[in-house]
């Protein structure tokens, strides 16, 4: 279970005056296991290529294989079928529902699943007790702190159990403790096996112990890639 | 992954319902005024429906064939003498003599129909009454009225009671009964009395009456045997009983028609203001529906989500106007008589049975529901197309 993108371009409103070349002949290749750090300015690129990974869109150009497939060519209803099976994906502002509680935010992915309400219970508790937020399960999500909303979105992240884990920008509205409580977290997952994408200008990201690897951006090219 | 499309399904209509459920003030406020439009096209169709079933009811008791006198193109009187040239065309069963017409109550400023039938006649008929004194013939200066009419003359318990000729000398009658309510659309403001107490009130000549009613014993001879009698005497109208039964449908079918028409153009405009509402989607929505896009819910998914949603709140409106319309048709439709009765002095209380065809409903269900869902869901259609993307 790799990610690996050859010659991959994205241009936006392509043909028209509005064009936006936002990557350029982007090549990479990120193991399984492996905590990988992508950085830029904001405009760099590094959201697009996270969307790309993250099966979001495709490509306008290049080759772009998450998993075992390549997804250059898949239509949208493939890859929605399959974003949903292979990719958990934190937002930068977390992008929960406020009127839902907690465990129906959580369990929101499994409802095109077809996952019957007591399996996605089920499903739900192991991660409601791992984050520390099982005493918030009932609460609308609009109700509860930044730090558990954070936990919230990973939680509903990891409830299908995917392979890979992206991030964009997922320390960008945390103070310092919960950033470093949102590393620990992801760097449990990261032993647990998960390959961990994060989109991230933030330095207690970047230079974290455990990122493996810093990609960086800029203008939709990859600049000097490092091991840290 | 093996989906359970069932469970799927069910998944996507609990979270319509609990979707209702968090704009519960915009979805209640959408299904008040969805369901009083139901409510007033249903009222309206029910009554029509209902109105014409009792004049159906009612025609039963009207002759197969009513004969009619015209002079200069109006009905006029003529000679009972001529039920003897009747008498010779075979098939007909029996023949009445009537005096039919109106009398203006000056003092209770009301209109009432005074029929006059010979004395046999009426007791044969066997009209249905309440509060009879007679159970024989209906004497000389006995009369039977409706019960609006008694009440309208205010005469209680009385039974003694006087109207005037057209020289306004006086003529004394007394009540030997009331119809029963079963009649009313037509026996409403009808008084029945003897042929030649019509005569004197109305001052005919001897032998003079209104027209002639018409009784065949074969049914299916009566349009042959019509021509018959219209041919023999030209100088005359004869009128079917399905010719009288098209005219009510025609009166309450145009009627109906004007009323709804004006009724489904407010349906309408509920349907625009949906569709005005619905597409203008809000920021939070279209959040909402980015977000269940990315996580994984298809296209289709977010139309299944919109069709419960709209499903939900167009059937319950549904529901709950056609309940509403067929109480208040039930209870007389007072909301609606006076546009299909007309603005009579003198109404019939009504006694009505809603009744609902199944072409009724497909017709409501065709302009409330089916509008309503296109009207939902085609926009939702434009935002369930949204790009995952949108939320990043």
């Amino acid at each position: 279970m790799r990610i690996e993108l050859q010659n991959v371009k994205k241009i936006y409103n392509q043909g028209m005056a509005s064009e936006v070349k936002a990557l350029r002949s982007v090549s990479l290749s990120i193991e399984q296991g492996a905590m990988v750090c992508l950085r830029g300015a904001s405009g760099s690129g590094k959201s697009t290529l996270l969307s790309i990974m993250g099966c979001v869109f495709p490509p306008t150009s290049g080759k772009a294989i998450v998993g075992d497939k390549q997804i250059s060519r898949l239509p949208d209803r493939f890859l929605t079928l399959y974003r949903r099976e292979m990719i958990g994906f934190i937002f930068q502002r977390f992008n929960v529902l406020p009127q839902l509680s907690v465990i129906e935010n959580i369990t929101l992915p499994l409802l095109p699943l077809g996952v019957s309400p007591k399996e996605r219970v089920r499903r739900a508790k192991p991660l409601l007790e791992k984050l520390s937020i099982t005493h918030r399960q009932d609460f609308p999500a609009g109700n509860i702190s930044g730090g558990e909303l954070q936990r919230v979105a990973i939680a509903r992240a990891l409830i299908n159990d995917p392979p890979f884990l992206l991030a964009d920008e997922p320390t960008a509205h945390l103070d310092t403790r919960l950033s470093l409580e949102f590393m620990d977290i992801v760097c449990g997952l990261k032993k647990a096996g998960k390959t961990v994408i994060l989109a991230s200008h933030d330095p207690l990201v970047a230079d974290h112990e455990e990122v493996d690897r810093i990609i960086d951006i800029r203008d939709g090219q990859l600049v000097l890639p490092k091991s840290p | 992954m093996q989906i359970n499309p069932f469970q799927r399904q069910c998944n996507i209509l609990d979270y319509a319902l609990s979707s209702l459920w968090r704009r519960k003030l915009k979805n209640a406020g959408i299904l008040v005024i969805f369901s009083l439009v139901i409510f007033l096209v249903a009222s309206f169709q029910l009554l029509t429906r209902s109105l014409l079933g009792t004049a159906d009811e009612i025609l039963a008791f009207a002759p197969d064939i009513t004969l009619q006198k015209l002079s200069a193109g109006r009905q006029v009187d003529m000679s009972e003498a001529r039920l003897a040239h009747l008498a010779g065309i075979f098939g007909i069963a029996e023949t009445m003599p009537r005096i039919w017409g109106y009398y203006f109550d000056e003092t209770n400023g009301a209109n009432y129909t005074v029929i006059g039938l010979a004395e046999e006649k009426i007791a044969a008929a066997g009209f249905p009454l309440t509060g009879q004194e007679e159970t024989g013939f209906l004497k000389r200066g006995g009369v039977i009225m409706s019960p609006a009419v008694r009440d309208n003359m205010g005469l209680g318990e009385r039974r003694a009671f006087s109207l005037f000729r057209p020289d306004l000398s006086q003529v004394s009658f007394r009540v030997a009964g009331v119809f029963s309510k079963e009649t009313n659309l037509v026996s409403g403001d009808t008084i029945l009395m003897c042929l030649e107490d019509a005569r004197d009130l109305f001052a005919l000549d001897d032998n003079a009456v209104t027209d002639i009613a018409i009784y065949v014993t074969n049914p299916l001879e009566i349009d042959n045997i019509a021509r018959k009698i219209a041919e023999m005497m030209p100088d005359t109208r004869v009128l079917t009983r399905s010719q009288i039964r098209k005219t009510y449908q025609a009166v309450f079918g145009w009627r109906s028609g004007f009323g709804s028409i004006c009724l489904l153009s407010a349906l309408a405009s509920f349907v625009i203001l949906a569709w005005d509402k619905a597409s203008g989607l809000s920021q939070e929505e279209k959040r909402e529906i980015g977000i269940l896009k990315f996580l994984g819910f298809e296209t289709r998914d977010i139309l299944a989500l919109r069709f419960w949603e709209s499903g939900l709140v167009s059937g319950l409106a549904l529901v709950i106007g056609l309940t509403l319309a067929y109480i208040h048709v039930a209870s007389g439709g007072a909301l609606f008589q006076p546009i299909l009765l007309g603005w009579s002095v003198l109404r019939p209380e009504l006694f009505l049975t809603p009744a609902l065809q199944f072409s009724d409903f497909l017709l409501l269900f065709s302009f409330s529901v089916l509008p309503y869902l296109a009207a939902t869901i085609i926009p939702a259609w434009r935002s369930a197309i949204i790009r995952a993307d949108t939320v990043i």
